[in-house]
């Protein structure tokens, strides 16, 4: 088949957090012992742009634990490449904010777990909350372009409004208000997450409302919640279409969460191979590329090119098959996996509350003496 | 929703997070921002090359004068791509 051209990679450059958000997309259990060097990196940005990306977004983890990320935003900008850094924040101070801008990146999106200083240090499960507004003020004093990311879930759903308003007093362009999407530590910790149906309605109103309101101000995205939606979401527009990430220990994977998600297909390593080749060639990027893998409904679907199937990860997680039609979809013979799953949520008033806390992959230490 | 009408002196130029460079593998004008990328046509290429401080009626007169090129019309044509540019938050006005 021939492969498309990709348009943007997303560079997780470690696993390794100061948070602990229960909704986090990494695996739950990730190695982090052969973290790719500052050379690799560099030959991966290299490889990347002459494959044709045009985009780069710096992500982890933290990324700003990288000592090195200076280095590879300078990198990045040598090949034209647009970049943006996924942040919490922590760890930004001054100096490092007009560094990182002088080397080149282009803009920022800072997380935020809620507008409450409390809620939101709870659900990060560290003192962080004060020390991300103190790293918006400062992206704003270097002149970086500024976008939050807030993610959605039921213990701080209701608070939509005053999220929106803090983007407005943080002189924000743009805001995701991100509703959980299950993968990694948010699958495992689904009970204590998902919104309620009532919840959601109001959300939506919520953000419907404020967008036209700040519509020339702020832009806000509103990233559905897939569960209640009837039609899967139309994940990475296809598989191996536009998007590629490379991970922490250099698995090159058409999704972040394939890796964990989908265990029984085999990711290739940019240590191994070139990105033009894994893209091109390998077994994991043509699985579930274009529309002939495709099971009914989605074969004979009018849709099939609109929601691609819906997410191979979220097929994989829930029907312990990837090739499966998302089970979102009302047309899916599993749908009831996902019904039942909002049933649960919905018919009772005692939700559980607890979660765990995602913890850092422990690092294998290897001492020669 | 109703797009802003571009006054004839304002100076439109890019937003501060968006870039415009030539994408290499296409040779054709990109704008690179970040959750997207838009292809130009050579009309919005033409005009986005010269959003650089000048007002809007000066662009127009440039192009018109450049192409040879009836500036009413033209004026119609540079003013709806500008909108659209304006509204996708893509430029700004000064």
């Amino acid at each position: 088949m021939t492969a498309p051209r990709p348009y943007a990679l997303l560079a997780e450059l470690t696993y390794q957090c100061p948070l602990h958000c229960p909704y986090c997309s990494n695996p739950t259990r990730a190695r982090n012992d052969h973290e790719l060097t500052t050379n690799d990196w560099k030959r991966v940005i290299h490889e990347a742009a002459a494959l044709g990306v045009l985009q780069i977004g710096f992500s982890g983890g933290e990324p700003l634990a990288r000592r090195d990320l200076t280095d590879l935003i300078r990198a990045a900008r040598e090949e034209k490449l647009y970049s943006n850094l996924i942040t919490s924040g922590i760890g930004l101070d001054d100096d490092r904010v007009c560094v990182l801008r002088d080397a080149g990146l282009d803009s920022i999106q800072l997380s935020f777990q809620s507008d409450n200083t409390d809620l939101a240090d709870e659900i990060a499960g560290a003192r962080a909350h004060q020390r991300k507004l103190d790293a918006a003020v400062k992206i704003r004093a270097a002149g970086i372009p500024l976008s939050l990311n807030f993610v959605i879930h039921r213990r701080n759903i209701d608070r939509l409004p005053q999220m929106i308003e803090l983007t407005e007093m943080l002189g924000a362009e743009r805001v995701e208000l991100a509703n959980v999407q299950f993968y990694g530590w948010a699958f495992l910790n689904r009970a204590a997450l998902l919104p309620t149906r009532e919840q959601v309605v109001r959300a939506r109103e919520i953000a419907t409302a404020a967008k036209a309101r700040l519509a020339g101000t702020i832009d806000i995205f509103y990233v559905l919640p897939d569960y209640y939606e009837t039609r899967p979401k139309p994940c990475l527009n296809g598989w191996g279409q536009h998007y590629l990430t490379v991970n922490p220990i250099g698995d090159v994977l058409p999704c972040p969460t394939a890796s964990s998600a989908i265990p029984d297909l085999r990711f290739e390593n940019a240590r191994a191979h070139t990105l033009d080749w894994i893209w091109r060639e390998s077994e994991s990027f043509n699985r579930f590329r274009g529309t002939e893998w495709m099971p009914e409904p989605c074969q004979s679907c009018p849709q099939r090119e609109i929601d691609f199937g819906g997410c191979r990860c979220q097929a994989a997680l829930l029907t312990g098959n990837a090739a499966n039609t998302d089970p979102v979809c009302t047309l899916s013979s599993n749908r009831a996996l996902v019904d039942a799953v909002l049933n649960d949520i919905n018919s009772s008033s005692e939700h559980a509350r607890d979660w765990t806390y995602r913890t850092n992959p422990k690092n294998v230490l290897v001492h020669h003496s | 929703m109703a797009s802003v009408t571009i006054p004839d002196a304002a100076r439109p130029c890019l937003a501060k997070r968006v870039r415009l460079q030539s994408d290499s593998m296409t040779g054709k004008s990109v704008l690179l921002f970040p959750e997207g990328i838009v292809e130009l046509n050579e009309t919005a290429h033409e005009i986005l090359s010269r959003c650089d401080g000048r007002t809007f009626s000066e662009i127009v007169h440039t192009l018109a004068e450049e192409y040879d090129a009836d500036p009413t019309p033209l004026a119609a044509d540079v003013r709806e791509t500008l909108a659209d540019l304006h509204q996708r938050k893509l430029i700004e006005l000064r």
